[in-house]
């Protein structure tokens, strides 16, 4: 479901990190913003563009990846409901990665100036807007560890579990039981594997009895066996916060 | 070059001015911040995962690495710091450090205290737009790592991480001759790439007999710029620093 208002989640996710004044408030929920919706698959933000706008994720999935020169394709995270996709591009002015939605996506855009207004004013959403690049950067390192490290089993359990925890942090699914509408081919890409592994990793990690995965529906059946085949501690997410 | 005489956050401002004009007053403040100088060796701890350090650390001559240790007990490098990098800005508000950070190089590091540091980003919004700038740098550096771990192969990989070098150690003038004095070893530049040391060793061989650097002990010649870019298929886009490659017309 929809907020009220769309920069709500805005509010919701910076008050965590920050306590913002009635006034702080106010400022994010006066951004001006457009609402724009992205088909499946669709580019939501190309590598190279210079950034006149910040996308804040409403509703659906969302990834940012690189593409090489050999056409092959690194995700570099997946993004959630109340997250903005390309928060650094508003402020350091070029995307250096490109954004696709997974499945229908609405977004909320706001003129990068008005950020930047913004941030200038208002010194507790500055140091809120830094907590969240640090809590970005965190997971980023983590990644890189998940790609040079692991095995290819320990990868694909540890995204799972991270991509639990964040979701169910944000309210969504029970018993874990959860919308997932990554496919195959993305999950590889966003753990250095090819298809073919990444398929037969999930078939092992579901006939393990930890996982089941089908139709857009993961159920995690034993998330401690999940945990530990993922080497998952959640400490790098400050969910803390 | 570093000299003794070299202010110990000179670096810090540097690194603050590749992304925002600073106005003279708030260079000022920056340098003003107090700080402690220590020096200490190599292979010393300045954070370990799990820490709640006090201080922020400023690296004011030498070089660090950040690692995290898998559950299995292998080391993945996953940043290099160099002069001017403040190597624990994340620690002023997660609580708990998410990883260690240990240096390669003998150093000199600046502690700074946090409220000090706090203070100018929630009183001076220029120095604030920079801290931030800076931090989305470093995250934009993470997630082209991620990419060279993820999808090259060797020898891109080792060939990205030494461009990435040069650019980066370029910026801060610490680049000399088209060269420098690489301060991990092979075993280290295998974490950095999830590799192993045989293989980097492999890899050095061939970029330096295909006449893309030299190397003396430790010492990397960039020999062919131009190519080493290429082999490592290096865009220095995701370091933001500027499109010029001031490097290129050196040679």
């Amino acid at each position: 479901m929809l907020d009220v208002h769309d920069l709500a989640p805005l509010v919701r996710r910076w008050s965590k990190h920050v306590d913002l004044a009635p006034d702080d408030e106010d400022a994010i929920l006066a951004l001006p913003f457009t609402r724009r919706s992205f088909g499946k698959d669709a580019y939501v933000i190309r590598e190279g563009h210079e950034a006149v706008e910040c996308t804040l994720l409403l509703k659906g999935f969302a990834f940012r990846q690189k593409l090489l020169r050999d056409g092959s394709r690194q995700i570099i995270s997946f993004h959630i409901p109340g997250e903005f996709l390309d928060l650094q591009n508003g402020i350091l002015g070029v995307a250096d990665h490109n954004v696709q939605s997974v499945n229908r996506c609405e977004t909320a855009v706001v003129p990068r100036a008005a950020l930047a207004d913004l941030l200038a004013d208002k010194p507790a959403i500055r140091l809120a807007v830094w907590i969240d690049t640090l809590i970005d950067a965190s997971i980023f390192r983590e990644w890189i560890v998940n790609v040079g490290r692991r095995d290819s089993r320990a990868r694909i359990a540890h995204l799972l579990c991270e991509m639990v925890t964040r979701l169910e942090r944000n309210g969504a699914g029970s018993d874990g039981i959860l919308d997932f509408p990554l496919t195959q081919e993305q999950l590889a890409d966003a753990t250095g594997l090819t298809a073919v592994h990444t398929n037969r990793t999930l078939q092992s990690l579901r006939r393990d009895g930890l996982i089941q995965l089908s139709n857009g529906i993961l159920r995690v059946l034993d998330r401690k066996e999940l945990r530990e085949v993922g080497d998952f501690e959640e400490l790098y997410l400050h969910q803390k916060l | 070059m570093s000299t003794s005489k070299e202010h110990p956050l000179s670096y810090l401002l540097r690194q603050l001015e590749l992304y925002t004009d600073l106005p003279v007053e708030e260079r000022r403040l920056v340098l003003d911040l107090p700080h402690r100088l220590r020096r200490l060796d190599a292979g010393s701890y300045l954070v370990r995962e799990g820490d709640q350090p006090t201080n922020c650390m400023v690296l004011a001559k030498g070089y660090a690495y950040r690692q995290k240790v898998t559950g299995d007990g292998s080391r993945q490098i996953i940043a290099v710091c160099i002069p001017g990098d403040a190597v624990d800005l994340q620690n002023m508000f997660l609580e708990v450090s998410d990883h260690s950070v240990q240096l390669l190089t003998q150093a000199d590091v600046a502690d700074v205290p946090r409220e000090a540091l706090q203070k100018l980003v929630l009183t001076r919004p220029a120095i604030g737009t920079a801290i931030i700038k800076l931090t989305l740098v470093e995250a934009s550096i993470l997630r082209e790592w991620v990419v060279n771990v993820g999808r090259r192969d060797a020898r891109e990989r080792i060939a990205h991480i030494l461009c990435e070098f040069a650019v980066r150690l370029e910026s801060r003038g610490l680049l000399s001759d088209h060269g420098f004095e690489l301060p991990m070893t092979q075993e280290q530049l295998a974490d950095a790439t999830g590799l192993t040391s045989v293989h980097v060793n492999r890899v050095l061989k061939g970029l330096e007999a295909d006449g893309l650097i030299s190397r003396k002990r430790r010492h990397i010649h960039y020999a062919d710029w131009r190519a080493l870019q290429d082999a490592g298929d290096f865009s220095r886009r995701y370091l933001h620093i500027s499109d010029h490659d001031t490097i290129a017309q050196t040679f």
